[in-house]
């Protein structure tokens, strides 16, 4: 069955190039721009896995997350940050706020694969 | 420098008075406790920065004076390192204070160090409390703009990545040998622009020493393949043969994934750059002792003179003069190494002769064998807050 990643993201260009990686592994990609968009978007699509980036206009990611986890109806989707700055303890920020992982940009194609096939479909 | 002379009931009264002056004018507070903790001096700037009084302090333990109404987190800071003070570990870091418990906040360096006696027994410690609001605040700054435009920086190069591997791998179909080589070059030359943004983003850090805290459990032979990535096309144009002797299977080891791919990808960065064209750069990954492997990365280049063997990790040197160097570089890549292989409890090793290459090499502990990771202090440590990375 095709597998659905929700990316959260406000870079255009971070969505097509992610999306083509996806696409070319054998996922469905949706994209949201913000983060109230990608709440809504992972309500009422019920993604597999949610890619999630931290900087990002109106609600910042970790504002998202706290925000899906919080909901019964997404708090089971994995979640993996996604983020192109320095975080100090990202990781163990990530996971304690209920990420399944942390995930730094630029990436290299065969790790996002490999950390997407991982996750996704893991409810937790 | 700060030479401070406590005074001995034997001296001679002028030399207690000179000391005594000169304690007086200095504009870093001092104070002196006996090992009990009892202050057997304050100078008038430590009175000032600690809201004490001398006369009301002298011989009373500093232990008395936490929530006296005077800062908590400086007088608790000051009695954590006299119990940890040795002659041989003085100790410094930054302390966030809000004075007289008001809400404007200051940053004050703290250096404590081992008093000894005639008979050069510890006898206490002394401690320098200098107000360093001003330089914190410009280095907040600094690493606040150096991870923003890192994050502006790695937002393009992303997609550069992304598409020029996925046109090397043949994800978007076949293409021809020249134009293979082209992309192959576009990748290279992208995972080389990371490489300096990390580089530039670790400068930020240098003052905070926030190497290597996402420890995970990670393959550390496929980070090896990994930071060899981007050094194949440099290899290749300049008839460098760049070898990886890798173990069969997986090396699990507690690490912070991309710090130790930084640290293999400077090694190698650095080996390439030292080595002549047509030389070799080899990469190793082996069992060492049981539980522990080895990384190395040896080259047949020129070689380190033995004098700059222990200076070659120092923060921004380089062998050769700047102006009139054959090669380019920050003089920060094995500094970052330094603090990277510290973070993850190990030492970085050299063995090198000069016109006969060199080799580094440090050892991890394998995950699974029971031993914890104690990330070792690489010098002074920051105020807990660190808005410049943790602001989003």
């Amino acid at each position: 069955m095709e597998r659905t990643v929700l990316i959260i993201e406000d870079e255009k260009l971070i969505i097509v190039s992610t999306q083509m990686v996806l696409e070319a592994a054998g996922f469905r990609v949706e994209s949201a721009v913000n983060g109230e968009e990608g709440i809504q978007k992972a309500k009422s699509l019920r993604p597999d896995l949610v890619l999630l980036d931290i900087m990002m206009p109106g609600i910042d990611g970790w504002e998202t997350l706290t925000r899906l986890k919080r909901d019964p109806e997404t708090s089971g989707i994995p979640v993996i940050i996604f983020t192109a700055r320095e975080h100090a303890r990202g990781h163990q920020k990530s996971s304690e706020m209920g990420a399944a992982d942390y995930f730094r940009k630029p990436f290299e194609p065969d790790e996002l694969i490999e950390l997407v096939e991982k996750h996704a479909g893991q409810r937790v | 420098m700060v030479v401070v002379t406590v005074p001995r009931s034997t001296e001679a009264p002028d030399t207690a008075c000179r000391s005594s002056s000169v304690l007086d004018a200095v504009l870093a507070g001092i104070v002196a406790v006996d090992r009990e903790g009892r202050v057997t001096l304050l100078n008038p700037a430590a009175e000032r920065l600690l809201e004490v009084r001398a006369m009301t302090t002298i011989g009373r333990c500093l232990g008395e004076l936490i929530g006296d109404g005077h800062d908590g987190e400086l007088l608790a800071a000051v009695r954590e390192d006299l119990d940890r003070v040795t002659p041989d570990r003085p100790i410094e870091r930054v302390v966030e204070i809000h004075p007289n418990g008001s809400l404007e906040l200051r940053y004050v360096r703290l250096r404590s160090r081992c008093l000894k006696d005639h008979l050069r027994a510890p006898a206490g410690a002394v401690f320098e409390v200098l107000d360093v609001t001003d330089e914190h605040k410009t280095n907040q700054l600094k690493n606040q703009f150096l991870s923003i435009v890192a994050h502006e920086l790695r937002t393009p190069l992303t997609g550069i990545k992304t598409f020029s591997t996925m046109l090397a791998k043949g994800m978007l179909g076949g293409l021809e040998e020249r134009q293979q080589t082209v992309v192959e070059s576009i990748r290279e030359q992208s995972l080389r622009l990371e490489h300096q943004i990390d580089k530039l983003v670790n400068l930020g850090h240098i003052d905070a020493e926030e190497y290597s805290q996402d420890l995970d459990a990670i393959d550390a032979v496929e980070v090896v393949r990994q930071a060899l990535g981007g050094f194949e096309v440099t290899a290749r144009d300049r008839a460098i043969t760049l070898r990886a002797i890798l173990p069969d299977g997986t090396r699990i080891v507690r690490a912070d994934r991309s710090d130790l791919r930084r640290a293999v990808q400077a090694l190698v960065e650095n080996a390439l750059k030292f080595t002549r064209d047509g030389g070799s750069v080899a990469v190793t990954l082996q069992d060492s002792e049981p539980g522990r492997v080895e990384i190395a990365v040896a080259d047949d280049g020129v070689g380190i003179e033995p004098r700059y063997q222990g200076r070659i990790f120092e923060k921004f040197f380089q062998v050769e003069d700047p102006l009139t160097r054959h090669h380019g570089g920050s003089g920060l890549g094995l500094f970052f190494v330094k603090n990277i292989v510290e973070a993850h409890g190990a030492s970085v090793r050299v063995d090198s002769a000069l016109g006969h290459g060199a080799r580094f090499s440090f050892e991890l502990q394998l995950d699974g064998t029971g031993e914890t990771i104690t990330p070792q202090s690489t010098g002074a440590q920051t105020a807990p807050a660190h808005p410049t990375t943790d602001d989003r």
